[in-house]
């Protein structure tokens, strides 16, 4: 081999390497994350995040393909599966088919898998939650106490020093019930509040929805629980839907509307058709 | 006009047959309304997409000349109602002239206007779901009223007309001319019970008229004065929509005037005293317009709020200045001029006149739809770039002059068929002018 293909090797070698390396970085870490959520004690579903740190900053991936497992990534397993939305975010409710599974342990850990893209490589992601209730409840008072207990085998103990937090549901956000935002259980699993905001708008009746959470806890993830109860203020709803008015339907029009439209209509017809009638009696006077 | 023998003032003004270049003037007319009726085939095969009107211009030359049709149609009512009422005998040879450019008009404006439709075999629906409180429907019902209200006094003058007609067949050459006119005026004996009958009925409708005719215009002013837009939001928009169809409408009388005189030779009928006559009520209308005008964007001008700067600006020095300046002086300002003159009050300089109001009118109109959908109060943002501009497309264009044309066209076959002049009517005057 002479020097002049030792150098001609050379670069070609060179340039391989580097669109191996370039290629190789295209491709950015997708990091996976998984949150347990349980509304009611009834409604339990799962919500994975999809993140990647791009360009320096972490940003929300969508169109994630992602399989949902419980306990083990086996087919047996499998939740379900969801794509990630704008967000990065995907919903899974867990199915009864996971009910088996669901009961052998008081602890429960779920995976997520992401399939490969041409963005990304596969990724993985889990969680393990400690089986958890929050029980809300008010007294006469106007106080409000939750109660947080755990799964220790097979009997639900009370939870202390876990924070909760108690609020009225309201159209876009939660509305904290006083100027504390979360209270800690004590030792009976309790915590407990009162209910500040007077003369709060509620529905027709003054209902209002209390909620109590625990938000994010590493070990049961998401817990909230709901009541409603009469402290609101009545607010009696004005609608003009339906009504007489300017911008109501067909057949809807204002009372005083229709009498002048009519009225002009039946005056400046009713002078038209007296007119042609008297076409009719010309033509009658024409024949006789 | 005392001079004038009764057989002689019957065979002066029966309708007659085109000559060559009548027959040429149909011929170009029926050309247009033949491009007009294959452009909107066009339109309807592929929709609405064929027109330039877009998201923002969703109103063009179509709605354009539905406004310039409804304002001559107002003519009607200026030359018969208030003439007739005020008793101005010298508006008698004009009468019919005027009522048929209504009735044209009228009747054209009903057509172009479903005409902008995208799904006109969806028309009926505003009668089935119209909304009372729409302006829209008040339009529909007041148009209608106002096309039989016309029709009707169209017709009561013509029945002793008619009567002569039939008196003279072998002119008409035409047997079924002939047929048409047995059908719809056989029973006219000219008895007294009868010219009571009918004169009754001409001053019912005189009367009627003019609420109904100042009803069509207001209404379609309020198409556009109850949104809330730059340029529409006025209070002025009534009147000023009135006193523009008034001046447009006697325009198009006084070419309408001056074309008849000629072909027919009516120099005997419709004489220079009529010329001078409409050119001072040209004039007058010319400056009640050119007020409202002043009003309506001196004031604004004056304000130059944010939101009607762009708008206005676009009107006096901008996009559509050139059409705005050339609208103001040939609807107002150069007839004013001209017509101020007694001299300028014959025949050829009023006619010339009368045809730069009409023509500065139709851009007139033009100006007060198209602008303002440019102008909306929120920018145009992230639109193409048509979007942002209107220029008609030929179908638009040959729709507008193919509705134009027809227009012409009702006008020139009812001189064809019927007294462009009323004859019976001229008769009568001329006897009671003896006798008196």
């Amino acid at each position: 081999m002479n020097k002049h293909s030792k150098i001609f090797f050379s670069a070609i070698l060179l340039q391989l390497l580097a669109i191996t390396a370039f290629s190789q970085a295209e491709k950015n870490d997708l990091s996976l994350s998984i949150s347990y959520f349980n509304n009611n004690n009834h409604t339990q579903y799962l919500v994975a995040h999809a993140k990647s740190k791009i360009d320096g900053k972490f940003q929300m991936i969508p169109n994630i393909n992602l399989s949902f497992y419980i306990a083990t990534e086996d087919a047996a397993n499998l939740l379900g599966k969801a794509v990630t939305n704008e967000k990065g975010d995907a919903l899974l409710f867990i199915p009864p088919t996971a009910k088996d599974e669901w009961k052998k342990s008081a602890k429960v850990s779920f995976i997520i898998v992401s399939q490969k893209t041409k963005g990304f490589d596969e990724a993985k992601g889990n969680v393990e939650i400690t089986k958890a209730k929050i029980q809300i409840d008010t007294a006469a008072d106007r106080k409000i106490t939750a109660t947080l207990l755990e799964l220790k085998d097979t009997v639900w103990t009370p939870v202390k020093a876990i924070d909760v937090k108690f609020a009225i549901k309201r159209m876009d956000a939660d509305l904290n019930v006083a100027e504390t935002p979360t209270y800690a259980t004590d030792s009976l699993g309790v915590a407990s509040a009162d209910f500040k905001r007077d003369s709060l708008p509620g529905d027709s009746k003054g209902n209002l929805t209390l909620i109590a959470k625990v938000e994010d806890n590493d070990v049961y993830g998401n817990l909230s629980s709901e009541k409603i109860v009469p402290w609101g203020k009545s607010i009696k709803y004005f609608t003009e839907y339906d009504k007489r008015t300017l911008f109501a339907r067909r057949g809807k029009s204002p009372l005083w509307l229709e009498l002048l439209a009519y009225s002009i209509v039946v005056a400046v017809w009713g002078v038209l058709i007296y007119l042609f009638g008297q076409i009719k009696k010309l033509k009658q006077l024409g024949i006789h | 006009m005392e001079s004038l023998a009764k057989q002689q003032i019957i065979e002066d003004l029966l309708p007659q047959k085109f000559g060559k270049a009548g027959k040429i003037w149909v011929g170009i007319l029926l050309a247009f309304c033949t491009l007009g009726l294959v452009a909107y085939i066009l339109q309807l095969k592929n929709g609405l997409v064929v027109t330039a009107m877009r998201d923002y211009v969703s109103w063009g030359i179509y709605i354009s000349n539905f406004v310039f049709f409804v304002a001559i149609s107002l003519v009607g009512s200026l030359i018969t109602a208030v003439l007739r009422l005020t008793q101005a005998k010298w508006s008698t040879p004009l009468t019919r002239i005027a009522e048929i450019i209504a009735v044209s008009a009228i009747t054209f404006a009903s057509i172009i206007i479903i005409v902008d439709m995208g799904r006109p075999e969806r028309f009926y629906n505003l009668f089935l779901h119209g909304r009372l409180q729409s302006p829209i429907v008040w339009d529909v019902i007041v148009i209608t009223t106002y096309f039989f209200v016309s029709l009707l006094l169209l017709y009561f003058p013509l029945l002793p007309d008619m009567a002569i007609m039939m008196k003279h067949k072998d002119v008409t050459g035409m047997p079924w001319l002939n047929k048409m006119y047995s059908f719809l005026g056989s029973f006219w004996k000219n008895t007294a019970a009868q010219i009571h009958i009918s004169e009754k009925a001409i001053n019912i409708l005189s009367i009627t008229i003019i609420p109904v005719a100042f009803a069509i215009h207001t209404v379609t002013s309020w198409l556009f004065a109850t949104t809330y837009r730059p340029g529409w939001d006025s209070t002025n928009f009534g009147a000023y929509f009135i006193s523009g169809a008034f001046l447009v409408g006697a325009g198009a009388v006084v070419v309408a005037m001056y074309v008849f005189r000629r072909s027919y030779k009516l120099e005997n009928y419709i004489k220079d005293e009529h010329f001078d006559k409409m050119g001072k009520v040209l004039v007058l209308l010319a400056l009640l317009y050119l007020y409202f005008n002043v009003n309506e964007f001196l004031v604004p001008a004056f304000k130059m709020k944010k939101s009607e700067e762009e708008h206005l600006m676009g009107l006096f020095t901008g996009e559509f200045a050139i059409v705005f300046w050339f609208a103001i002086s040939t609807a107002m300002l150069i007839p004013i001029l001209i017509l101020i003159t007694k001299k300028g009050r014959k025949p050829f300089p009023a006619f010339i006149a009368g045809l730069l109001v009409v023509i500065g009118s139709w851009f007139k109109r033009y100006l007060i739809v198209t602008p303002t959908l440019l102008h909306p109060f929120l920018p145009m943002t992230d639109v193409p770039e048509g979007y942002k501009h209107y220029f008609p497309t030929w179908q638009e264009w040959s729709i507008a002059l193919g509705s134009l044309a027809g227009a012409l066209l009702i006008i020139t076959i009812f001189a064809r068929i019927f007294p462009i002049i009323p004859i019976q009517e001229t008769i009568t005057e001329i006897e009671e002018h003896e006798q008196a």
